[in-house]
């Protein structure tokens, strides 16, 4: 049952990167000629119109932040059909992400393609392990809200494992296995979300999983304190639960439609083919070699109304190889995230002080 | 955050620093700083509080404690008791008047600065004034040095200090804050516009003022012709002076320099700016200022985003320690913090165009090879517009009881009139 590579993780690095390098390089001038104050920050850099880029490493980044402080946008506001907001769990910075019509259709079509990488073509009876409230509200529609709802579409027939308290359903989830346990099926959710409401209810249960392919993200941070990592999860949930197709995913609102999926085998994010990524030295910023920890840069084909294509983010990571896994290109992990600059100023008695 | 304190009659209980003590309510502690002293109320300059403060200077100037924190080594010598005697000889009266101390101060100075609460409350309890100072959950550091030091001092002194001055910590209870607020005669606030905002929704007496140190803007100017001039000597202590100024404090302070203005001709003026960033750059390779990825990562997004703006040219690193803008012009002179070592850079034809984009928020004008009349002319011309220090490089930090305009043992006393 090992997913396969075909469609859009068939990329090999050198391949990957010839094809890449072009579109980038077009995308790049194409934002210049759209978006005047990425124009404007590229030129104050010394880059010159019509640039040429020998490497992928080599085409300039913007810091993910920058969408939460400026309007960068390639399409006029009369083209704009939809503005994404990221998150921000701090409240106050929210990235704003522009999308006129083409890109708002072209997101779900990437994302669809990555994941039928893991999902195969049908769509699979599905398991959301979330409340039905959290797209029910509209009002206080969330990140987590978007997330969900955007997943919904790769499954059929859904179930939510948490009832409207947020308290684990388990007559819901044991009515879903009933009905659809003998055959593949979907199991949708947050990481810690997973781990605290399926992997706990499963094992006092005794449900079998073994079916099920599980798609998760959002980090571990909310895990750390149960010692709970990667390998801990795959292992407790394969031994407990009998899952063991299992993909985290890494992504993010400022880049999506690109998804960063977690190979069969585990312990590894792969890059689908229009996207790579550029771990680099935080020092001097050039790449780092395989093995060595830095700030992730991803990088993806897919934005084409705002200047996304390769985003310096805040995360840490290392590239553990190069077309030596499960799929071909890079895979790596991500480590965690940086931690915020905080200066010394004088204005800041309260800045801070409500976290 | 702060969810986890046990509440009594509705109102967080005070944990007391300075002198070090049990948690009090505010009431037992404003009634207790308000008392009548035994051996009487505090005048201005009371050798009581000078005393005190003269030994709490000398264990800031230990040797251990100065070589692990350099700015308490600062605020020692301001203390010491000659510059006390100096800074108290300028509230001296003549004639119809007489001085006195204000009332009760309440002061509330910035998490982050971790001495500018010990300027803002030994001003005010020399001064002759009882003073709550509110401390910072978030201090560290220097602060817990600052706070050890004067409880170390205490023991010695007389109980009058122990009594008139205290220093606490609480958490984000607006009904401490407010009771406080309602008692006291001055208000103090530091760390900026949203402080003051923040701590003026509790209303003070009618007769009580507000001090405020609200978010300034400071710059640094080199005279293109002073440059020139400059013995190789004067231009690298130039270069060390202004990374003291900038680094220190991760360029965040009020009176940091962020803007390096260059006045003079313009192709003079680049050939300044390439030598400087020379000594600069070596002056940051031997102090081995590394800058954090969050922080490096924080410039480029300060950076990037004034060029998103319009407001600069060119960018350039130096690393991660040194980046420098080429602003569009002058009067595109960003007034944020961009990151430590972010300098935005712009040559002036003179002084006089300082001027004309000076505003009231800008606070110090560290200067390198001005003549002392072209500096005088500039503030006459400014007419205290903005900008209220002016002050060679290398000492843009350095505190002085006149600060922001006032002359802070003035505001911290009153006068009263006797005509016979």
């Amino acid at each position: 049952m090992t997913a396969t590579a075909e469609g859009v993780f068939g990329l090999a690095q050198a391949e990957r990167e010839a094809a890449l390098l072009p579109a980038l390089t077009e995308l790049t001038e194409h934002h210049r000629a759209t978006c005047e104050p990425y124009d404007r920050i590229l030129g104050s850099l010394g880059y010159a119109h019509g640039a040429e880029f020998g490497t992928v490493e080599e085409v300039p980044w913007l810091p993910v932040r920058m969408f939460k402080h400026h309007v960068l946008k390639s399409v006029p506001d009369d083209e704009v059909f939809k503005v994404l907001t990221s998150s921000g769990t701090t409240g106050a910075e929210v990235s704003r992400i522009y999308l006129d019509k083409q890109a708002a259709g072209d997101q779900p079509r990437y994302l669809g393609r990555t994941l039928q990488a893991v999902l195969g073509e049908k769509r699979l009876p599905m398991l959301m392990v979330d409340t039905i409230g959290i797209i029910k509200n509209r009002r206080s529609f969330s990140a987590r809200g978007a997330g969900v709802l955007g997943m919904a579409n790769f499954g059929r027939q859904h179930v939510y494992a948490l009832d409207e308290d947020d308290k684990p359903d388990v007559e819901a989830i044991k009515g879903f296995l009933a009905k659809h346990g003998s055959e593949p099926f979907l199991i949708f959710g947050f990481t810690f979300m997973v781990w605290q409401y399926l992997y706990e209810v499963a094992r006092e249960h005794e449900l079998d999983l073994s079916n099920g392919i599980l798609i998760h993200s959002g980090g571990w941070k909310k895990l750390i304190d149960r010692a709970v990592d990667n390998a801990e999860f795959r292992r407790a949930f394969a031994a407990d639960t009998g899952l063991t197709r299992i993909h985290n995913y890494y992504g993010m609102v400022e880049q999506l439609g690109t998804v960063f999926v977690e190979g069969p085998s585990g312990n590894s994010l792969y890059c689908p083919d229009f996207a790579d990524v550029v771990i680099r030295d935080p020092e001097t910023w050039a790449e780092q070699p395989v093995g060595v920890p830095g700030v992730i840069e991803v990088v993806s084909t897919v934005p084409r109304s705002y200047p996304g294509h390769a985003l310096l983010t805040e995360d840490l990571g290392v590239v553990h190889g190069v077309d030596d896994g499960d799929w071909p290109g890079k895979r790596f992990s991500v480590l965690g995230r940086l931690p915020r600059a905080e200066a010394r100023g004088c204005s800041d008695t309260f800045s801070g002080g409500a976290a | 955050m702060f969810g986890h304190l046990q509440r009594r009659s509705g109102v967080s209980p005070i944990q007391q620093r300075f002198p070090a003590g049990p948690d009090v309510e505010v009431a037992d502690l404003l009634a207790a700083v308000t008392a009548e002293p035994e051996g009487g109320r505090l005048k201005v300059g009371d050798p009581r509080i000078v005393d005190f403060i003269v030994k709490f200077a000398r264990k800031l100037l230990a040797p251990a404690t100065a070589r692990r924190f350099p700015e308490l080594a600062s605020l020692g010598f301001f203390l010491r008791r000659g510059e006390i005697t100096k800074a108290l000889a300028g509230l001296e009266t003549t004639g119809d008047e007489l001085r006195f101390p204000r009332g009760l101060v309440f002061h509330v100075p910035p998490a982050n600065v971790d001495t500018i609460f010990v300027y803002s409350w030994a001003l005010s309890a020399l001064a002759g004034n009882p003073n709550v100072v509110r401390i910072s959950a978030r201090s560290a550091g220097a602060a817990e040095t600052v706070i050890a030091c004067l409880n170390e001092a205490l023991a010695e002194a007389d109980p009058i200090v122990a009594q008139t001055q205290r220093m606490v910590t609480y958490g984000r209870d607006e009904a401490v804050t407010s009771a406080l607020s309602a008692a006291c005669d001055l208000r103090v606030i530091w760390g900026g516009d949203r402080s003051v905002a923040e701590i003026r929704k509790s209303p003070i007496a009618p007769h009580a003022r507000d001090l405020t140190f609200p978010d300034r803007a400071s710059f640094a100017a080199i005279s293109v012709d002073g440059w020139a001039n400059a013995t190789p000597e004067q231009r690298r202590d130039a270069a060390t002076g202004f990374y003291n100024d900038s680094y220190w404090f991760d360029q965040a302070a009020c009176s940091s320099p962020r803007t390096l203005f260059w006045v003079g001709d313009e192709a003079a003026a680049q050939v300044g700016r390439t030598e400087f960033l020379a000594l600069l750059g070596e002056v940051v390779a031997a102090k081995h200022f590394v800058v954090e990825p969050a922080m490096a990562v924080q410039k480029r997004v300060s950076a990037y985003g004034v060029a998103a703006e319009g407001h600069a040219t060119a960018i350039h690193f130096n690393g991660n320690a040194v980046a420098t803008l080429e602003l569009s012009d002058p009067a595109d002179v960003p007034r944020e913090w961009l990151g430590v070592g972010t300098f935005p850079q712009a040559t002036l034809t003179g002084l006089d165009e300082f001027v004309r984009i000076a505003e009231r928020k800008d606070q110090t004008f560290s200067h390198f090879g001005f003549q002392r009349e072209e500096l005088v002319e500039f503030a006459h011309a400014l007419a205290g517009r903005g900008i209220d220090r002016i002050v060679p490089f290398g000492s843009a930090l350095s505190f002085a009881a006149v600060w922001d305009g006032y002359d802070l043992l003035s505001e911290f006393s009153r006068l009263t009139t006797v005509t016979g």
